[in-house]
This record gives C-alpha cells, sequence and structure tokens, in this order.
C-alpha cells in the first residue's frame, strides 16, 4: 500500500495496527497458558494470568482512543476507515478472549485432584485448534489475508465438536460417582469458555475479511451436532 | 454497478466525449449516466477534468473558440452537443452555481426576476409570487422577504450563495450544476447548502463538483473519481469511500496519491 501524504496519519494507523497486534500476542498467550493452569493446576500459573489480564484491558482502552481519535481528528475513509472500525471491534474480541481466558485459568484452583488422561487429552485436543485459529486470524490480520481469515471462520465447526466431545466425556464422568461432580463443573465451564473463545476468535475473522474485502463473509456454517450438554 | 433497478432514469448520458482546450485533450472518452433526482459528486486532484466535463453540461466551453468536445451528451435523449443547439435555452434547463458567490449588482429582488425575465413574461404578481418560491426552495425567503430591494451584494457569502441557487432554480431547470459551492464558505453556510442540496434532489438532478470529500461522501448518492482526463471509477459513494474497486480511487480518497 502506498504511504500517506500526510506522514503522522500513516504513523498514527501504523501505532494501531501495532497495537492490536501486541495485543494479539498477549492474548494468544494468555489463553495458551490458561489451558496449561487448568489441566496441570498450576495456581501461581493462574495468577500470573490474572495480574497480566489488566494489561489486556489497558490494551483495550487504549486501541479505543486510538480509534476515537482518528475518526474525530482524521476522518478516515477507504481502507484506513475499514482499518480504525474493525480494530476497535477486534480489540473488543480480544479482550473478551482475555476474560475467558483469565476464567478458565482460575479454575484450576478450584480442582480437588487431577484431571483425568482422557479428559484432559480432549479438552486439549479442543484448545489446540481454539490456539491454532487464534494464532491464524493474528497471522491473517498482520497479512490482510482474506483467505486465512475465511479459513478461520470456517473452521469454528470443528472446535465445537471437539468440545461438545469432551463435554460429553465429563457428563459420563460426573454420572459416575458423585465425588466428580465439583471438578466436572469446573471443567465444563472451562469447556464452553474455550467455545466461546473460538467464537471471539470467528468474530475476529469476521472483521479481517471485512477490513480487506470491504465485504461480509458470506455463506453459512453448518453447525456441530449438539451433544446432551449444550442442548438448549 | 450503479444501475441495478431498470426503473431508474437517466437525466444525462455521456457517451465517447473527448474534450480538448486546443490541442490538450482534457477529457478522454468519458461515458458515464447522471441519473435523474439524484445527486452526483465529481472528485479528483485539480486538473483531472471533473470541472471541464460539468461545463460541457451547459456548453459553457462555447464562449471561448478553442475550446471542442467531441462524442455525445445526451439530456433525456437530446444531444446538447448539437451545433444548432440553442444554448440560451439549453443553460435556462441547465444551471449553474459557481465556486465564488456571484450576485448581480442589483437588488436581491431582482437578481432572481432578471433571468426569468430572459424565459418568460409574467405578471408583476406572477413574478413576485416566483421570486419567492425560488428564495423558498434555496432556504433565503425568511432571512431576505424584508429587504428584497438591497442589493444582492449586501448579503453575507453564504446567503449570497444561496441567492444564487435561487436565481439558478428560479428559471425552472431540470439540472443543476455546483462548481465548488461552498469552498468560499464557513462551515455553517457549507451546513445551509449541503442541507439545501439535499432538498433540491426532490425536484432537481444535482450535480456537483468538489475537493472536499467528506462533502461528496455526505451529500451525494453517486460519485465519480477522474484522474487526468479519465473517468476512473464511478459508483455508489457508499461504495467509493467504503472499499472501491480501483487502486487510484482509495489512493486519492485516503490521501496517498502521490
Amino acid at each position: 500500500m502506498t504511504e500517506h501524504i500526510v506522514k503522522s496519519y500513516e504513523e498514527q494507523l501504523q501505532n494501531l495496527t501495532n497495537t492490536i497486534v501486541k495485543m494479539g500476542g498477549l492474548a494468544e498467550s494468555q489463553f495458551t497458558s490458561s489451558v496449561n493452569a487448568l489441566l496441570k493446576r498450576d495456581e501461581d500459573l493462574a495468577d500470573k494470568i490474572a495480574g497480566k489480564d489488566l494489561k489486556m484491558n489497558e490494551f483495550d482502552i487504549k486501541i479505543e482512543s486510538q480509534v476515537i481519535d482518528l475518526i474525530a481528528l482524521r476522518q478516515p475513509m477507504g481502507i484506513d476507515l475499514r482499518e480504525t472500525v474493525s480494530s476497535m471491534r477486534i480489540s473488543s474480541e480480544l479482550e473478551r478472549i482475555g476474560d475467558l481466558a483469565k476464567n478458565i485459568a482460575k479454575r484450576a484452583r478450584y480442582l480437588e485432584f487431577d484431571i483425568p488422561v482422557n479428559i484432559a487429552d480432549s479438552l486439549k485436543r479442543a484448545a489446540n485448534v481454539v490456539e491454532k485459529n487464534l494464532k491464524d486470524v493474528l497471522d491473517a490480520y498482520s497479512k490482510r489475508d482474506k483467505d486465512i481469515a475465511y479459513r478461520v471462520w470456517n473452521s469454528d465447526l470443528e472446535i465445537d465438536k471437539l468440545v461438545s466431545f469432551a463435554m460429553d466425556e465429563l457428563l459420563k464422568f460426573m454420572k459416575s460417582n458423585k465425588k466428580n461432580l465439583e471438578l466436572s463443573t469446573h471443567l465444563l465451564f472451562a469447556a464452553k469458555h474455550m467455545e466461546r473463545v473460538g467464537d471471539h476468535v470467528s468474530n475476529i475473522s469476521e472483521n479481517v475479511y471485512f477490513l480487506v474485502t470491504g465485504d461480509q463473509i458470506k455463506g453459512t456454517r453448518s453447525k456441530g451436532e449438539k451433544s446432551a450438554s449444550t442442548k438448549n | 454497478m450503479i444501475q441495478k433497478n431498470i426503473n431508474i432514469k437517466n437525466a444525462i448520458e455521456v457517451r465517447n466525449l473527448n474534450f480538448f482546450y486546443g490541442k490538450f485533450q482534457a477529457l478522454k472518452n468519458i461515458n458515464l449516466n447522471i441519473i435523474e433526482k439524484k445527486i452526483t459528486a465529481f472528485i479528483g486532484p485539480s486538473g483531472c477534468g471533473k470541472s471541464t466535463l460539468l461545463r460541457v453540461f451547459n456548453r459553457m466551453y462555447d464562449l471561448y473558440p478553442e475550446q471542442k468536445a467531441e462524442g455525445e451528451v445526451k439530456l433525456y435523449g437530446d444531444n446538447i452537443l448539437h451545433p444548432k443547439k440553442d444554448l440560451n435555452l439549453l443553460r435556462a434547463k441547465v444551471g449553474m452555481i459557481f465556486q465564488k458567490p456571484t450576485p448581480f449588482p442589483m437588488s436581491i429582488y431582482d437578481n432572481i426576476a432578471f433571468g426569468v425575465r430572459l424565459y418568460e413574461n409574467l405578471k408583476k404578481q406572477d413574478m413576485d409570487a416566483r421570486v419567492e418560491w425560488a428564495l423558498k426552495k434555496a432556504a433565503l425567503w425568511n432571512e431576505v422577504k424584508d429587504k428584497m430591494k438591497q442589493s444582492g451584494l449586501s448579503l453575507s457569502g453564504g446567503q449570497q450563495q444561496r441567492l444564487c441557487i435561487a436565481r439558478g432554480i428560479a428559471v425552472k431547470p431540470t439540472v443543476l450544476l455546483l462548481d465548488e459551492p461552498t469552498s468560499a464558505l464557513d462551515p455553517v453556510s457549507t451546513s445551509k447548502i449541503e442541507e439545501l442540496i439535499y432538498e433540491l434532489k426532490n425536484d432537481y438532478t444535482v450535480i456537483i463538483v468538489t475537493h472536499n470529500m467528506q462533502q461528496a461522501a455526505r451529500v451525494s448518492d453517486s460519485t465519480a473519481f477522474m484522474y487526468l482526463g479519465d473517468l476512473i471509477e464511478f459508483n455508489e459513494t457508499k461504495k467509493i469511500f467504503l472499499k472501491p474497486d480501483r487502486k487510484e480511487t482509495e489512493d486519492y480518497i485516503t490521501g496517498r496519491f502521490g
């Protein structure tokens, strides 16, 4: 892209992009760490994640103020307008991802015993896809790549299926022994949060697609089969 | 594309239009349709041909012998470039408002009545009614109704521009051409003119040339981006300012034009 004639405008937009990239990087590490904290019942790591969530909120506030400045002072148009508007939306999606990561990590404190291997594996499998999609969507943003954005958008279904599978396993585990109730409940919430992170990643992909093309993503994603736990 | 709806009627159809200032070609094979009762904006850097194109629509260039247009410009099917075209009649149908307000050095009343007298022979009371109608249309009536005999030059810049618009409307044109109509005005007067332009589209086809892109975005339905005599892109205004098809357009509207 050719540079703006007005250098300070160029810098302002570049700053906005840089802030999103940094915030995205932090969101990635927060989510990955939160899953590790949960699966390993690592309370210290959970505390660190909670601390860093403040940084996520600061990023969100900073981006909002950068966006308002741009709109008020520059009246962006074309790609600059799309950039500005989608940055604000992406920032709030990332902020929500940060909150969910904090919440997943927090549950590490309430697990009374180690998570059974099969359940840990199922949760990990779902988390891996979420992580990959989050990484890919941030790449799509940096590279302004609509194809990657579309792929991420279209693969949300996979996450839903993996989460459903993990939840079904958790239900079985719950039913097998009353002692498993509390741990399973926390893990059900964690699984649901992972799915929600996936949804926010998918929203980001819609914004990246709009940023690049000026259009909304078209087509319908078929919804995954509902498990017993995700009905309603 | 702009014309999805087959019921849309074109006020002006430009076909293979070339324009020359002596040997210099200022417009290169322009083709576009101006939709009736819509506002069309022409944008582009200085020298891109947007004002030239506007001036073709009422044969302004006829005043200068070394300037010539080739091709066709049809106003409701009638080729206005035809050499035998009655230019006075054409200019009554296609009115023009300029960058700087140009009231005549005569009373406010006569500023409006002057043009009408050229084309129509109205009784005093009919003329009074026409002057009032035009001033009301131009949203100036309330400000001048008690001083109709004062000189048009005594008005503020914004009022003078609205007076010129009233003068243009008074002869009941079908098309209004606005060449940078607010570039000499303060923001409040600019808003009043923009509001007026929006009102005018109920009755007239409006074409506006502007350097102010935000203004084009605010007031127009369709926007044409021109560069070096070429029509680069012509589309719905929303499309032009959100996601234009051509890189040149995007570079221009975002201030990246080198």
